[in-house]
């Protein structure tokens, strides 16, 4: 079937829809340098920025996520792609400070290249940069060695977190070491329907039988392994909730954020129907859920399915993720 | 080799990978990937030839600013150090290359690229081709530059053939475990098709 979307050159996909959220956000967001999405409202230079890379077309995240509570920039590559290492750098270099920079970057080979590249060049600059890895994906199994083990939305309360610490004025080791709690805490699992067509080419990127679903699926459409017939909505939760348990290795008492990821043809209301299936799992487990999410926050164009994240709150978690937020697609009142 | 030789090999490559951007993207589907390879190369091959320069070592190095500059990914970044890795192995001024320095120059771009890259032979990478195009090229010391080229694009060629049922270790295909092991790698075959531009084979 030939791609159906709403597009103009599709050289210019990623420039366009940036330019869109810096319209529409334009209290939130602004564009720095063509493809850095940088705060309207600076945080203010003594606390600990966070910036982060990753490709485009995975829309809200990841520049949906820059604002007051969480990121201070995020540079955007292009569809699927990270950006270069050079223009990683000057996105570093401008949000260099005495208090720190920690660049927040997921387990993709192409992000960990760019950021391994900008990062050499960093240190030799003498820049105050740190790195935290995002490895939550459990699809290779949750003793997998880690650079098997894909970033996924889990991303997205990480920096939640991360950035509340660093809104409050926490140092950076105590920033990093939050956001470490957190990473080591937290597991993912991704499930397709269907999937998506590239937004450049009109590849379909991926394929599943009209009959299957497939437990694993990344977030470009590459398989994960997993291909099963399909199960209704509260065996797929079951079947997911239960890996994901084990992984964090989670027991009666413990406190847990449950976020069910809309992967972009999947309606809101069966994000709804399994979170709920997932929500009852943990809740007769004894788990005690703070306030989950059932939404798109990092999505792949129209690939139906979604990602079911778990994270074991630390302590203090509970309250990093309630904090002020003001971004465009995240924001929260704080309490 | 002479500046403006090496120039129009980058030239036919730039048509080679042209010609065959949508079998490249068929291949990256094929094997797991999510099928932009084609569009990928495409765009690093012509913001490559978009930089010249007066001798080879600013060609390279405007050439790796021009495509990390302009395109994202990780095609970008590896040929970004594949050229930087060139870059570093010329002196300054050099306008023409002998056999040591056409051997030391690729030798140079190949360790750049293994700095960036954990991938190596057997792993369903573009290091199927590079690899063993490398090795070839220096091996072949002797018989004049033409003939050294064209030893490295047929080893590359062998290698991105090989990658035709090996299962892949690396990239986003790796995820696809028994299911990635059909089809040549995408990124070795367009390496193999510049490979066999610069040789003009």
């Amino acid at each position: 079937m030939p791609m159906k979307k709403f597009l103009n050159n599709p050289a210019d996909l990623t420039a366009e829809l940036l330019d869109g959220l810096q319209r529409a956000y334009c209290d939130k967001v602004r564009i720095e340098q063509e493809r850095i999405v940088v705060r309207t409202n600076p945080k203010p230079p003594d606390k600990v920025a966070l910036v982060t890379l990753g490709g485009t077309g995975h829309e809200p995240a990841l520049s949906g996520f820059v604002g007051e509570g969480m990121l201070d920039a995020a540079v955007a590559g292009d569809i699927f792609a990270a950006p270069g290492a050079a223009k990683l750098y000057e996105a570093l270099e401008r949000f260099n400070r005495p208090a720190g920079v920690i660049l927040v970057t997921l387990n993709h080979n192409g992000d960990r290249m760019s950021a391994s590249k900008a990062l050499r060049k960093a240190q030799k600059a003498g820049l105050n940069v740190r790195e935290i890895i995002v490895h939550e994906d459990i699809a290779q199994g949750p003793d997998a060695p880690i650079d098997q083990r894909r970033g996924l939305g889990g991303c997205i309360p990480l920096i939640k977190v991360m950035g509340a610490a660093a809104e409050k004025g926490c140092p950076l080791d105590e920033v990093l070491a939050i956001g470490e709690a957190f990473n080591s805490n937290m597991a993912t699992l991704s499930v397709a329907l269907r999937t998506a067509t590239h937004p450049q080419n009109g590849a379909e990127i991926g394929s599943l039988a009209e009959d299957e679903m497939e437990i694993g699926m990344g977030q470009h459409g590459e398989g994960g392994g997993g291909v099963l017939k399909m199960c209704t909505a509260d065996e797929t939760a079951r079947m997911m909730v239960e890996r994901l348990m084990a992984a964090v290795k989670i027991t009666p008492g413990d406190q847990a954020l449950l976020i069910i990821n809309g992967s972009g043809a999947t309606t809101t209301m069966e994000l709804l129907i399994v979170y709920r299936a997932a929500a009852k799992i943990l809740e007769e487990a004894g788990v005690s859920l703070v306030p989950g999410l059932a939404d798109e926050l990092l999505t792949v164009q129209e690939m139906a399915g979604f990602q079911m994240i778990l994270c074991k709150l630390p302590q203090g978690a509970d309250e990093l993720l309630r904090a002020k937020a003001n971004t465009p697609y995240w924001t929260s009142l704080g309490v | 080799m002479t500046l403006g030789e090496f120039r129009q090999g980058w030239l036919r490559a730039q048509a080679a990978v042209r010609s065959r951007e949508r079998e490249f993207s068929e291949l990256d589907a094929a094997s797991g990937g999510d099928g932009d390879h084609g569009t990928a190369i495409v765009a690093a091959l012509d913001a490559m030839v978009s930089a010249e320069g007066a001798d080879f070592k600013e060609s390279l190095e405007r050439m790796a600013e021009a495509l990390e500059e302009r395109v994202s990914g990780s095609t970008s970044s590896l040929y970004g150090s594949w050229l930087e890795g060139m870059a570093g192995a010329v002196g300054e001024g050099v306008q023409e290359l002998d056999e040591g320095g056409l051997a030391a120059l690729f030798e140079g771009g190949l360790e750049e690229v293994e700095a960036a890259t954990g991938a190596r032979v057997g792993d369903k990478t573009l290091m199927d081709a590079l690899i063993p195009a490398t090795v070839a090229l220096s091996k072949a010391s002797g018989a004049g530059e033409a003939a050294m080229l064209e030893a490295g694009a047929r080893a590359a060629l062998a290698g991105a053939a090989a990658t035709d049922g090996m299962v892949a270790r690396f990239g986003r295909a790796r995820n696809l475990g028994e299911r990635s092991r059909g089809g040549i790698d995408a990124g070795a075959a367009s390496m193999a098709a510049i490979w066999a531009a610069l040789a003009a084979i």
